[in-house]
């Protein structure tokens, strides 16, 4: 009788434990069948390992949820020993569970926080893919889904006093457009700036070198800049300051000037030393932002008309490669060398409208040829229609 | 429309004669000029223009002399831009400009001996290879040849 | 000149055909302004050599620069322009004018006895015209011509047995490709002006052989009122006519060359998917549109072969139009009506394909 009240008791907790890990996890629990079939896609699977790799408590078909504080341990009980993960793939790193610790997450789950993520929250349990997979939860176009999960809901991001809002800004950024809608695995996602197993919102400095993998001009042109030690001394981060970490659009040319309160005129208005440099780089921009469309547009009628302008769309290319190059040499926050792009375009915008200006005379000359040849064509149905008449009348 | 045989009178057949003659003479200027207005531009278009073939497999890379070792030239392939290196050893190479991310107009940096495009750091080897950074795809290489010191570039087939 | 002409007679028989020519009249009634018909598409094909010829100079038919040629023509030869323009304007007038020289034939019974082989001949060369402009269409290797063409050349392949050799032999392979480039230009520029040559001038020849046809209203309006018809003589009044038309066709092939130069497009891309609304030359639009109307299946037949079957059968018939027709009253209002319905036919299929119905 004691026995079989100890029984119960030690099920019965057993049981609140597992409930309580499992109203933990943002996984649904699944069934022992379930979990087979997802199995049956998984790398362990293919690389031989079965349930009881991990399962290693289970007794006969009952196969109770790891621990979820122990989960990241067993993961990297594997995938740290180099010479085990070798025989798999020996290109495969074998540091994510001493990163994982350095996390945010980590560091929390050691501190007997269960509501973070851990490895299993990320890359499934019993379906796991490979990164490169791309069904896998953590492959490039999926990374800002599964780190929604948790990051855009409210319900669990304010326990920690955090925002949940950043998913949502970046899901309207030009990187979320270029990943998305182009496909394009190089354009950044949360993993590529946070860091993937070691998670962590970068540090002030950081953020800029990680911006900087891609945007190697802007970031040389700013260190060389006065902002640089003005925005350290500031403990201001690079990059971020004008373009935000999570909501980053597409940068407009309106803001290098004082109007409205974004760019320049976040903090300053136009009674700094600086404004006149200002003043002049933007009416170097937008100038040549006018001689583009204004040539766009010549070259658009010329070819309309039925002309073939090659040549001009070739310098309007040119033009636009170089207000490309004008709006990246902004960041030097100098007259120089915005001013030298934005001429050389201006002078390719020029030779654009060249172009198209020498079609559309050649369409004149061509009208105006054909008037001539429609002057001798006229006399002479004219003088022939005389002579018919005549003929006709019988001379 | 039968013709008027006679009942006129000989100074007025002779006036309708000038009147003919002279209509005839008119209609022959309006005829000639007519025909030099078909033959005008035949004969302006059977001479051959400056460039005497499209740039559809070649184009001219410029002068081979003034294309100094580790240097290059951005030069127009049809629409596009195409770039001709002049590596270290002096051997010649030429490919498409264009880079495969988002199209900007890639150039060669001779301190690292790649072919580099400077909107997001993508970074081509010596044949063309995308080797780091965002291009997903290599540059398309043309062949290239010297012809009278000048550097003729071909799209291989 | 005199001497010139008399040395030239002695040695060719110019004196002949010049007595021959001022002999001949051309009948004269309300509906002799169709005589100019043929003559105008006389011209235009004479144009259409010309400026053929002149656009084999720069040309060139292979996949890698067939566009890139043209656009040179266009772009940098002197009055390149111009040549091609004019080949392609005078390509589609040419059509239209055969197309109203068929029709006018038609209505006005020419094709009586004894012109049975002067029709013949004409629908022979109906058939060529429409080659020349079926494989001239995809010599500029742009996307419109190239996605027309696999489009046009895959219908034979609804022809059970011979269909698919026949689209092989078409096409130079089993798909579109240079080699179906190659094989149309050496079609439009040897083989078909060769035959076309030899068929025109037997036309021609049987057209003055016989002289201009009276329509049968005419006839009996010349019978009822007992006096000769009005005629005009042909040299020179009707050759004045005729070049006065000319003339006026020169300019307006001018004007729409300067005013509605023709376009090039973009270059042919093979893997590239179609287009949507492809489509094939406006004179071919009607059989287009019938093809899409027909059912896919049609007494348990194949829908497209029923429809190329049909098309064949209304070209034999109206081939042996001459040898069906047995003059009577009747049946000549028989082919009046059987033309006016198929050209009402024709003009509401190609109606609906321009105004993008029929999808």
């Amino acid at each position: 009788m004691k026995m079989r009240v100890r029984l119960l008791a030690v099920s019965g907790w057993l049981l609140g434990t597992a409930a309580a890990v499992l109203a933990q996890s943002p996984n649904p629990s699944v069934t022992a069948d379930q979990a087979r079939a997802l199995f049956q896609n998984d790398v362990h699977q293919a690389a031989g390992l079965t349930c009881t790799a991990c399962h290693d408590q289970a007794k006969g078909d009952q196969y109770a949820a790891p621990a979820r504080a122990g989960i990241p341990k067993l993961c990297g009980s594997c995938h740290t020993n180099a010479s085990y993960m070798k025989q798999f793939n020996p290109q495969l790193r074998v540091d994510q569970y001493p990163r994982y610790l350095t996390s945010t997450h980590g560091k929390q789950i050691t501190k007997g926080e269960l509501r973070v993520a851990v490895c299993s929250d990320c890359h499934g349990a019993h379906g796991i893919l490979s990164v490169k997979d791309p069904r896998a939860p953590v492959y490039p176009t999926n990374v800002a889904k599964t780190c929604a999960r948790c990051h855009a809901d409210p319900a669990r991001m304010t326990p920690f006093n955090k925002p949940a809002t950043p998913p949502e800004e970046w899901s309207q950024s030009v990187h979320a457009k270029a990943l998305l809608e182009r496909n394009d695995t190089s354009a950044p996602t949360c993993s590529t700036c946070h860091g993937s197993h070691g998670a962590a919102p970068p540090d002030v400095e950081n953020v800029a070198l990680v911006c900087a993998q891609c945007h190697v001009r802007e970031a040389e042109l700013f260190r060389k800049s006065p902002k640089k030690k003005l925005f350290d001394s500031l403990a201001m981060p690079e990059c971020v300051t004008c373009h935000s970490n999570h909501h980053i659009v597409e940068p407009q040319d309106s803001w290098l000037g004082f109007e409205g309160d974004i760019g320049c005129a976040k903090c300053h208005d136009d009674s700094i030393g600086g404004a006149d440099v200002i003043k002049g780089d933007r009416k170097a921009l937008d100038d040549l932002s006018a001689a583009i469309a204004a040539a766009s547009d010549r070259l658009g009628r010329a070819e309309r008309a039925g002309m073939i302008i090659d040549d001009g769309r070739a310098a309007l290319r040119e033009a636009s490669d170089q207000r490309v190059l004008a709006r990246v040499s902004m960041h030097a926050f100098a007259a120089q060398p915005l001013a030298d792009d934005a001429a050389k375009g201006l002078k390719s915008a020029q030779l654009a409208l060249a172009d198209a200006d020498a079609a559309l005379a050649e369409v004149q000359y061509r009208r105006k040829g054909l008037a001539v040849a429609t002057i001798f064509i006229a006399g002479f149905l004219v003088t022939l229609g005389l002579k018919i008449r005549r003929l006709n009348r019988g001379e | 429309m039968t013709s008027d045989p006679g009942g006129i009178s000989p100074a007025a057949s002779d006036g309708r004669a000038g009147r003919r003659s002279f209509l005839n003479w008119v209609l022959g200027t309006w005829a000639g000029g007519v025909l030099a207005a078909i033959g005008f531009p035949i004969v302006r278009y059977l001479q051959p223009p400056d460039v005497a073939e499209p740039a559809t497999e070649t184009a001219s890379g410029g002068p081979a002399a003034t294309l100094a070792p580790n240097s290059f030239r951005i030069v127009p392939f049809g629409t596009a831009p195409a770039i001709v290196v002049r590596l270290a050893t002096g051997e010649l190479r030429a490919f498409s400009a264009v880079c495969t991310h988002l199209s900007c107009t890639v150039q060669y940096r001779a301190d690292l001996s790649q072919i580099w495009c400077a909107c997001h750091n993508g970074h081509y080897d010596l044949n063309g290879r995308n080797v780091s950074g965002p291009p997903p795809r290599p540059l398309e290489p043309y062949d290239v040849s010297v012809r009278n010191d000048q550097i003729v570039i071909t799209r291989r087939a | 000149m005199a001497s010139l002409g008399a040395w030239l007679a002695e040695r060719a028989p110019v004196g002949e055909i010049v007595e021959f020519l001022r002999h001949k009249r051309v009948p004269q009634h309300r509906y002799s302004l169709f005589y100019y018909a043929g003559g105008a598409a006389l011209f235009f094909f004479i144009v259409q050599v010309v400026t053929g010829a002149l656009l084999l100079m720069y040309y060139r038919p292979s996949a890698g620069e067939a566009f890139e040629s043209v656009q040179f023509i266009m772009a940098r030869v002197p009055f390149g322009w111009l040549i091609r323009s004019i080949h392609s304007w005078s390509a589609n007038l040419m059509v239209g004018v055969v197309f109203a020289h068929l029709f006018s034939v038609l209505f006005l019974k020419a094709y009586r006895r004894p012109r049975e082989l002067t029709w013949m001949s004409g629908m022979l060369l109906l058939g060529l015209v429409l080659a020349f402009g079926f494989t001239g269409y995809l010599l500029p290797w742009n996307q419109l011509a190239f996605f027309a063409t696999r489009v046009g050349t895959e219908i034979p392949s609804s022809i059970p047995w011979i269909g698919p050799s026949l689209v092989r032999l078409l096409r130079g392979g089993p798909d579109v490709t240079g080699g179906t480039l190659t094989r149309f230009f050496g079609v439009h520029v040897a083989i078909l002006p060769g035959i076309c040559t030899i068929l025109l001038a037997t036309h021609v020849l049987l057209v003055q052989r016989h002289g201009m046809s009276t329509p049968p209203s005419i006839e009996q309006e010349i019978e009822a009122s007992r006096r000769p018809g009005q005629s005009l003589p042909f040299l020179p009044h009707y050759v004045l006519h005729d070049l006065f038309g000319w003339t006026l066709a020169l300019a307006l092939l001018a004007a729409l060359s300067a005013f509605f130069p023709w376009e090039l497009g973009t270059k042919a891309d093979v893997f590239a998917p179609a287009p949507a609304g492809i489509r094939p030359e406006w004179y071919f639009l009607w059989m287009f549109q019938t093809l899409k109307l027909v059912p896919a299946k049609v007494f348990g037949l194949e829908g497209e072969f029923v429809a190329v079957v049909a098309f064949s059968l209304g070209g034999l018939a109206m081939f042996l139009l001459p040898v069906i027709d047995r003059n009577t009253r009747t049946s000549r209002r028989i082919v009046s009506w059987t033309a006016a319905a198929l050209l009402l036919y024709m003009a509401a299929m190609t109606w609906m394909v321009l105004r993008g119905g029929g999808q």
